[in-house]
């Protein structure tokens, strides 16, 4: 009872289905579930299963239709967009499989984005964003852009990214999905450090070597959670 | 609000399809600089009839007489009126306030001689306030005094003609010259440039000339200064003054010929509207363009936005409100517009100014613009800006970041 109270990520019959034409797709059929604080879970499932729609509900990039989501003890539902905007800024911070870095910014500019966001002025942004560029191992990288770097160097730029506004949680679709096995381990090596720092990590993967990595592994079946 | 990282922003955006941006910022450019041309044209035009209007005191209406269209209480057509001094100044006691006037004869051809010099010249009794109404401007001594008319001096104000083809070089003024054989000291000289007529001209006192050179007490003209007076009062004021006239000179209150009052400020009026119309033309215009101008940039932002759908999607992922986003792309619309705006402006500006002193023409003289039109331009610009902006902003603001991360 007591790690549920101190559940960072709390999900209650949560169902989540989406309308094309005449046709509804029922994705989430009341899934329920409780990520602890500090926890670093995988979500694991087929292609189509969910675990992205999962994980948008839960980065609060997309709503639900039904059940309760606790995100850090206060409820998620039915959120307005500049609501969200602000949970999402002060309590998240995003990773993806295609990096998602802007193109015509530096790594460093890239880095320090939600800084900006957040009204920090210029000269500390960079001060901060050069600190966690330093955490991942890229302060020599500072000035390339995007296309100047490997995957492995973008994704770590992502990480950056979504730790320099300091989440309590870490959201990553597919962090290693467009990364070599060598590439993929370093990245994960960097996730559990990050994680080591308190800051609850959840990852969708594809890979079991990868799920084997967290403390446990959520997996997805036909829109439920599967125990067995 | 135009930090550097907007400036980046704006300038990634802006110079990722250079061509698209180049013409779009080329169709502003172009009607900010036809409206500016266009204006300085329209402007020139106007100064150069104003010009043309500065002969005479717009302020004024003008009394002349002559032949008789209509037969009228027992007078025959084709009868000469006749307007006299008493005529004159039973006008003056029916009328409330008398601004200025000046009553005209009219002399032409007397033989002016300055020493071994001499030509035929015309020559006009003028009261003081001729100076203000024929918009004299002297060039040396002074005008006709009211003393002068009272005394019926011999004093003479010379054109400037009359002084280049008599004197020769020798300043004029204080000495002596033969008007008909009777001696006049010349007192001034004047150079009335909208009028190489007037120039050719000799300026005696009203009363002196009169008795010297037309021994009767015709008057040829009046001419009444209205001040400051509204245009329909001079209106009422000339109609007045007109039915008076033809009452006491019995004329046909039909006949257009026998007593005539032309009121310049009417002239003028009629002047003023043309320009305004020609304005509002040019106006019009040059706002079309510019309309043009904006749906290209409301074009150009629209793509921009779509081709960044995914990158405004990862903005919001990490933490962007609906109000920067519109910021980004309302001040990438304004910077557009304020920019190639100003190329067309300054443009526009340049070439009146290369120009301007290049033409001379009678009709039309310095063609400027308006400090205050080109700020006028820039504020409709930086209006057209935002509402041009507007649109694509809020498109951007309705993208949900859940689909345009979702990898493809
Ligand atoms: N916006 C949408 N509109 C309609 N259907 C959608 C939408 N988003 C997702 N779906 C459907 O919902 C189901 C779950 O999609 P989701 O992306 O969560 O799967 P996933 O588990 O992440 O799959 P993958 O492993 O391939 O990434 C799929 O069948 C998908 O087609
Ligand atoms: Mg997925």
């Amino acid at each position: 009872m007591e790690w549920y109270l101190r559940g960072v990520i709390k999900l209650n019959n949560i169902g989540k289905s989406y309308v094309t034409g005449s046709q509804k797709l029922e994705v989430l059929k009341g899934l329920s579930c409780n990520i602890k604080k500090g926890e670093m879970v995988a979500i694991m499932g087929s292609s189509g299963s969910g675990k992205s729609t999962l994980l948008n509900i839960l980065g609060l990039l997309d709503s639900f239709d039904s059940g309760d989501y606790l995100l850090s003890g206060e409820s998620m539902s039915g959120l307005n967009e500049r609501a969200a905007a602000k949970y999402r800024s002060k309590l998240l911070g995003f990773v993806f499989q295609s990096f998602n870095l802007i193109g015509f910014k530096t790594a460093l500019e890239n880095v320090a984005l939600p800084l900006y966001y957040q009204s920090i002025p210029r000269k500390k942004r960079n001060v901060i964003a050069m600190d966690y560029l330093k955490k991942v191992g890229l302060e020599d990288w500072a000035s390339h852009l995007p296309n100047q770097m490997s995957g492995g160097q973008k994704q770590r730029v992502a990480i950056a990214r979504a730790l320099v506004a300091q989440p309590k949680v870490i959201l990553a679709d597919e962090p290693t999905g467009a990364l070599d096995s060598v590439t993929s381990s370093d990245v994960m090596t960097l996730l559990r450090e990050i994680n080591a720092d308190g800051i609850t990590m959840i990852i969708v993967t594809h890979e079991h070597d990868i799920a084997a990595l967290c403390d446990r592994t959520i997996h997805l079946v036909d829109g439920l959670i599967d125990l067995s | 609000m135009f930090n550097r990282d907007t400036w980046l922003e704006i300038a990634n955006t802006v110079l990722s399809n250079p061509m698209r941006t180049f013409l779009t910022g080329l169709s502003i450019a172009l009607g900010v600089f036809i409206l500016v041309v266009m204006q300085g044209l329209g402007f020139g035009l106007q100064n150069g009839v104003q010009n043309q209007f500065s002969d005479d005191a717009v302020n004024s209406i003008w009394v002349d007489a002559g032949r008789t269209q209509l037969a009228y209480r027992g007078n025959m057509p084709n009868r000469q009126v006749k307007m006299r001094n008493s005529d004159v100044d039973a006008m003056f006691q029916q009328m409330d306030t008398v601004h200025a006037y000046s009553r005209r004869v009219r002399i032409w051809g007397v033989v002016m001689a300055h020493e071994d010099q001499q030509s035929n010249f015309p020559l006009r009794g003028v009261d003081p306030d001729h100076l203000m109404l024929e918009n004299t401007t002297l060039t040396d001594g002074r005008y006709i005094s009211s003393r002068d008319v009272a005394e019926e001096t011999k004093v003479a104000v010379l054109g400037a003609t009359v002084v280049e083809d008599l004197f020769e070089g020798v300043d004029p003024i204080g000495t002596y010259l033969l008007i008909g054989g009777v001696q006049f000291r010349v007192v001034g000289t004047f150079d009335d440039p909208a009028s190489r007529w007037e120039n050719k001209m000799a300026y005696l006192p009203f009363t002196t000339a009169q008795n010297i050179f037309r021994s009767s007490d015709k008057v040829d003209q009046i001419i009444l200064g209205t001040g400051d007076m509204p245009v329909a009062d001079t209106r009422s004021l000339s109609d007045a003054l007109l039915s008076w006239f033809k009452d006491r000179k019995v004329v046909h209150p039909d006949d257009a010929r026998g007593v005539r009052i032309e009121n310049n400020n009417e002239e003028y009026e009629r002047f003023q509207n043309i320009f305004l119309g020609i304005e509002l033309f040019i106006w019009g215009l040059g706002l079309l363009t510019l309309l043009a101008g904006a749906v290209g940039v409301a074009n150009i932002l629209a793509i921009a936005v779509k081709e960044r759908t995914k990158e405004i999607g990862v903005r919001k992922a990490l933490g962007a409100s609906s109000i920067s986003v519109l910021g980004l792309v309302v001040q990438e619309s304004l910077a557009l517009m304020i920019v190639s705006g100003s190329a067309g402006l300054i443009t526009g500006v340049g070439l009146l100014e290369v120009v301007s002193p290049m033409i001379d023409h009678e009709y039309f003289k310095n063609p400027q613009v308006d400090f205050r039109i080109a700020l006028v331009a820039l504020g409709i610009l930086a209006v057209v800006g935002v509402v041009s902006g507007i649109g694509p902003a809020l498109r951007a603001v309705s993208i949900k970041p859940v689909e345009a991360l979702r990898d493809e």
